[in-house]
Parts: structure tokens; C-alpha cells; sequence
């Protein structure tokens, strides 16, 4: 059984690896340095600092949507060419095939935190290097779960992609919403709508990501104790991704596929 | 050998006209490109609030903070002039300049632009202004700010002739406490500017009570003191010789 499953694992490895996948990462790595370098010049002190913040945060948002688009097109891909059915023919179990996509995950992401990690600790400190690397490692794999359940549930990748992007920025900007909310029913004198929205988006809030499943970029900048920080976001994402894989499991066990 | 040409007449004539409305579309695009080219001075907007960067940031409070500074730095640049700073609204500055410090926590750049970027400006009131602004942020953190507030001092002794303001910044620095780590010659400027405002007793005094406290340990700033303290008592002997009664 885990046979089959490090088979699929390699199987959809092999799917991603072929879509140029280290070609966009050096290609990124390359706008990241470009732009960072740029704003560094500019910067009368601290350039160092936030030459590495700026190249880890485009880094975070560009591998975001890189890991984002791997994962919805293998999927929709499987879903056209009849993947699934071929493969329900096979002693091969459903929850194999969510494991071996979960290990694709697992390693995509490792893949795409290696030039954050080379060039953190090339501009800055190889501790922070690490410690980001193990950070946005996190961040990148709770968003591909989220991309993969979202893929599995709408089978296109448009709505895919776009359902896991705007869950992951209702997730970052939820303090800006929440503020625009305090402010709209301040305004509006506690209007019955305002406060129906406001308590709303608390409930939406509660089945989001919360603020410390996220990679702190302020650690760049703040004396940060970087292994209470990472310990702290290992246990929130690690309850939200088993939640996701629980979505995804019940998901994937509801869908007819004809045989 | 030249190549032959055919004359421009005998060439079909949709291209003819096709090539004269061309280039009448082109000189009127570029006519009007040129006048909706707009090389004037735009001045500063408001900032928003602290609590709104904080949201946009989506967790890089740090970093907004100073991305937020490198454009407020690069505002005096505008298509491809540099503006004289009198032209910056100064309270919309100040504005923006609290804005970064309360989003970038423990930052030391928005102090910098003040005491070094827009206090050269041949605005005696709009240095004034930059001045207050360091005095008031000047207590968020004073191991960060004290080289602004000495530069402040300076400034206010040297560029505006205010001895008064001059003096004020510089006793907040003297009177710093001890955990607050700088150079003695921080310090200094206290007495330094009494003197300078005829306030030798009170220049004596404190050098007096420095040297007593045992708080120098430096031989050369003990040094440097024991001559001020001198040249001092000296000035002071000589103006009451000059002074009757």
C-alpha cells in the first residue's frame, strides 16, 4: 500500500518537475534580487535589512502562487484526461491518492524555499535564513493544501486559484477588514447591517488561517525569538492542514467518477 | 552606384495618404502628449492611519514602514526634476513621518529624514517644524535617537541663531540617564551652549558636578572638562572685573 502511494507520490512529482518549475524559480530569484537591490541603493540606512525583507516577501508571494498554479493544473489535469477513473480501476484507495498529492505538496514546497534559504543567507544571516526557509516552508504548504481542496471541490483552476488566493488574503488582511468593519458601523451609527456584517466576517474568521500560521517577515528587523515564533506556527498549521485534509478526504470520498 | 528612384507620385496613392494621416496623427499625439506632460510640483497627500498600514502590510509592519519611507524620500524627485524641499507641505510631512514611525516600531528612518534630509531646508519655520518633530519623537526611544536630538541642537544653534531652542534639546540629551548609553561629548552640549548664553555659573556648576560624581572616567574627557572649567571661571572672574557693582 505504501508502494503505490510513493509510486503516485513520484508520479505527480514527475508531473510538476515537467511544467519548468526550477526555471521559474530562477527566474524569480533573479526579479527578487533585481528589485531588492534597487530599493537597497535607495535605502540611507538599514539596506541590508531590507534588501532580505523584500526578497523574502517576494519570494513568499511569488512561490505562493507558483505552488498555487502546480497544484491546480496537476489536478485539473488529472480530472481531463480521466485520471481519476483509470486509477479507481487499480487496487489503489482514494485517501492514497489525497497522501501521494500531500507528499507532492510536501516536497514542491521544500523545492521552493531553497532560494529564499540561499539568498537570505547569502544578503543577511544564515540563522534567519533557516529559519524563514522553515517558515514559509509551513505557510506554502497550508496554502497548497488549500489550493488542493479548492481544486478537488471546483475542478477548474481559475475558480481554484482563485478561491485559494482570496481565502489566503482574507487570511493577511483580515486586521484591515475588521478595521473597515469597527469603521463602517461607527459611521453608520451601529446600523443592524454594519453589525450583521461585522459579526459575519468574526464567524468567517474563525475557519481562516489566523495571523500566526504565517511566516514573520518582521524577524528581518526585531531581535525575535525565532524558535518560540516557528514552534508556535508548526502547531497552528499543522491543526489547520489536518483540518484541510479532512475537507479534502470527505470531498474526494463524495465525488461520483464513472467507472 | 546609386540605386534609381521612382518619384513620389508614382507610388500608389492610398499609401501616399495612408503615409501623410500617419504622420499627422503623429505630430498631433505628440502636440498633445507634450501639453498633458505635467512637470509641476504635486504635493504630498495625507497618509492614513497607522492602524491601516498595519492591515495592508499583512504582516510585514517593518518593512511597509520603511517602503513607506523610501517613497516619502523620493517624493522631492517627481518626473525626473528635484523640487525644493520649501515646496513640501511641512505638517503633511510631519504627518507622514509619525505615520511611519508608529507602523515601523522601534525605527530609527523617519528621525533620519528629519535631522538630515529635510532640515536642509532654506525654510527657517519648516526646520522649526523638524525640529519639534525630533524633540517630541525623541522620548519613544532615546538610545535610538540621541545622535538626532544632538544633530537637532546643532542645527537649532547653528542654523536658526535660537540658542534658547538650542539649549532646550540639548539639556533634554544631559539630562538623560545613565542606562541611556552615548558619548560624553553628547552630553557636553549642555554646558557648552550655557556658556555660549553667558550662563557661566550654571556651565560651572554642572561641569563642577560632573567631575564630583565620578561619573567620568575617561582621562581625556576629565581632561577636556577640567579646561572648560577653567576657561570658564577665568571668563567669569574677567566679566565681573568688567562689570561694575
Amino acid at each position: 500500500m505504501l508502494a503505490q502511494t510513493i509510486s503516485l507520490f513520484r508520479y505527480l512529482m514527475l508531473g510538476i518537475m515537467s511544467r519548468r518549475l526550477l526555471l521559474l524559480m530562477a527566474i524569480l530569484s533573479l526579479v527578487a534580487v533585481l528589485c531588492a537591490s534597487f530599493i537597497g541603493e535607495l535605502a540611507i540606512i538599514n539596506g541590508e535589512a531590507i534588501v532580505v525583507a523584500f526578497v523574502a516577501d517576494f519570494l513568499r508571494y511569488s512561490s505562493a502562487l507558483l505552488a498555487l498554479l502546480m497544484i491546480a493544473t496537476g489536478v485539473a489535469e488529472d480530472y481531463q484526461s480521466r485520471q481519476f477513473e483509470r486509477l479507481l480501476t487499480m487496487p489503489l484507495a482514494r485517501w492514497q491518492y489525497i497522501a501521494a498529492q500531500t507528499l507532492a505538496i510536501a516536497c514542491l514546497c521544500l523545492l521552493l524555499v531553497v532560494p529564499a534559504l540561499i539568498l537570505i543567507a547569502l544578503y543577511g544571516d544564515a540563522g534567519l535564513g533557516f529559519y524563514w526557509a522553515a517558515s514559509l516552508w509551513l505557510e506554502l504548504f497550508l496554502i497548497s493544501l488549500l489550493g488542493l481542496l479548492a481544486i478537488l471541490s471546483l475542478e477548474k483552476i481559475p475558480q481554484a486559484v482563485f478561491f485559494s488566493l482570496a481565502v489566503y488574503l482574507l487570511a493577511k488582511l483580515s486586521g484591515l477588514i475588521v478595521l473597515m468593519l469597527d469603521e463602517s458601523v461607527r459611521l453608520s451609527e451601529g446600523s443592524a447591517t454594519s453589525r450583521v456584517v461585522e459579526f459575519i466576517f468574526s464567524a468567517v474568521l474563525y475557519v481562516i488561517p489566523g495571523s500566526n500560521t504565517f511566516a514573520r517577515n518582521d524577524v528581518f528587523f526585531e531581535n525575535v525569538d525565532l524558535l518560540a515564533a516557528l514552534s508556535s506556527q508548526l502547531f497552528s498549521v499543522t491543526l489547520y492542514a489536518l483540518f484541510l485534509l479532512a475537507v479534502c478526504l470527505i470531498d474526494f470520498y463524495r465525488k461520483e467518477f464513472n467507472l | 552606384m546609386r540605386r534609381g528612384e521612382r518619384p513620389l507620385l508614382a507610388l500608389p496613392r492610398p499609401l501616399l495618404v495612408a503615409f501623410v494621416l500617419l504622420l499627422g496623427c503623429q505630430l498631433i499625439y505628440h502636440h498633445y502628449g507634450l501639453r498633458g506632460f505635467d512637470a509641476s510640483y504635486r504635493g504630498l497627500t495625507r497618509p492614513f492611519s497607522a492602524a491601516a498600514y498595519r492591515g495592508i502590510a499583512m504582516g510585514s509592519e517593518q518593512l511597509m514602514g520603511y517602503l513607506l519611507a523610501l517613497r516619502l524620500q523620493l517624493h522631492d524627485n517627481q518626473a525626473g526634476r528635484h523640487f525644493r524641499y520649501r515646496l513640501i507641505d511641512y505638517d503633511i510631512l510631519v504627518d507622514w513621518l509619525d505615520r511611519i514611525t508608529e507602523v515601523s516600531d522601534g525605527t530609527e528612518y523617519p528621525m533620519l529624514l528629519a535631522s538630515r534630509i529635510y532640515s536642509s531646508t532654506s525654510d527657517r519655520d519648516q526646520l522649526r517644524r523638524m525640529l519639534v518633530f525630533i524633540e517630541r519623537r525623541f522620548d519613544d526611544a532615546p538610545q535610538l535617537h540621541w545622535r538626532r536630538l544632538a544633530e537637532a541642537s546643532l542645527l537649532a544653534k547653528h542654523r536658526l541663531d535660537d540658542l534658547e531652542l538650542a539649549l532646550r534639546l540639548a539639556e533634554k540629551l544631559a539630562r538623560q540617564p545613565a542606562s541611556v548609553r552615548m558619548p560624553q561629548w553628547a552630553r557636553d552640549f549642555h554646558f557648552l551652549l550655557l556658556a555660549d548664553l553667558n550662563e557661566l555659573e550654571s556651565a560651572i556648576a554642572i561641569i563642577d558636578a560632573m567631575l564630583q560624581s565620578g561619573s567620568v572616567n575617561d582621562p581625556d574627557e576629565k581632561r577636556f572638562l577640567q579646561e572648560k572649567l577653567s576657561a570658564f571661571r577665568q571668563k567669569l572672574f574677567e566679566s565681573r572685573q568688567t562689570t561694575p557693582g
